[in-house]
């Protein structure tokens, strides 16, 4: 009698596991309906931050200016494709510290999505990107 | 059975990356010239709406996120530290997000500009760009 009631008692007090499982799956189906494995894309680069020098330079560096959704290199208006061409025919790879560095000026109404290509075009041939604005940040 | 659960759900919590920026609305730019960008705790959003977010909240100014930046990469030297994820709407006009790419440079940190690659790249298979 005194037995009986005792092992009664102990199992009384074990955690039922048997939902466990049901829990679990629960939670599998949540994480795979929120979860994303997708790998962001983009490209890397280190602006360099100051004022525009005053000092007139030696060397004529590379510019490429956006004028709505219009893009020049060195004052000649040329296309997207043509621009990809031009900067790496100047392996800007090969180059070293300033010879690698590409001003980035914008007028007018220019979306990010022009920008964007740009900065990617000079970024993928190798070109340091260094924006041109107004001096102290102000816009014109 | 259980098991096999709960190791499948160790799985999913390690690869999860939680979207922190779910409320914001934007459609990101496209290119062609695009590598694998992997995530970094420092994030600035710029959304449709022009409206600035710097770890998933808003901020008023460009200011706010170069002192956001400078704080966050406070004794940060390495290159993948110093990354700043960057998110802008394809349609935003450089009035708004020129002064936020000069906010995270002056800020001291290094930018990834996330968008979507396209598939006209003149690149032949295998030479994609990568950046680690």
């Amino acid at each position: 009698m005194l037995k009986s009631f005792k092992k009664r008692q102990l199992s009384d007090s074990d955690i039922p596991v048997a939902s466990f499982s049901d829990l679990a799956f629960l939670l599998i189906i949540f994480f795979i309906l929120t979860t994303t494995l997708q790998k962001a894309t983009g490209f890397l680069t280190d602006i360099p931050s100051g004022m525009k020098s005053q000092v007139p330079q030696q060397e004529k560096t590379t510019t490429i200016a956006l004028h709505e959704d219009q893009i020049s290199l060195n004052d000649e208006t040329i296309n997207l494709a043509e621009l990809r061409r031009r900067l790496r025919s100047m392996n800007l790879k090969s180059k070293l510290g300033d010879a690698k560095i590409v001003l980035l000026t914008a007028t007018g109404k220019v979306k990010y999505q022009t920008y964007y290509e740009t900065m990617a075009t000079i970024t993928a041939s190798g070109g340091v990107i260094a924006i041109i604005r107004e001096e102290g940040g102000k816009e014109p | 059975m259980g098991d096999i659960a709960f190791l499948l759900i160790i799985f999913f919590m390690v690869c999860s990356n939680f979207a922190k920026e779910a409320h914001i609305h934007l459609k990101p730019p496209k290119a062609a010239d695009l590598g694998e960008i992997k995530e970094t705790p420092v994030s600035v959003t710029i959304s449709q709406e022009g409206a600035l977010y710097l770890q998933g909240r808003q901020v008023p100014d460009a200011a706010a996120i170069e002192w956001g930046i400078a704080g966050l990469l406070k004794d940060k030297a390495g290159e993948k530290e110093r990354t700043v994820l960057f998110k802008c709407d394809a349609a935003v006009s450089r009035e708004v997000f020129e002064p936020v790419l000069d906010a995270i440079a002056r800020g001291g940190g290094l930018i990834a500009a996330i968008g979507d690659k396209t598939v006209e790249s003149i690149e032949p298979p295998g030479t994609g760009v990568r950046y680690d």
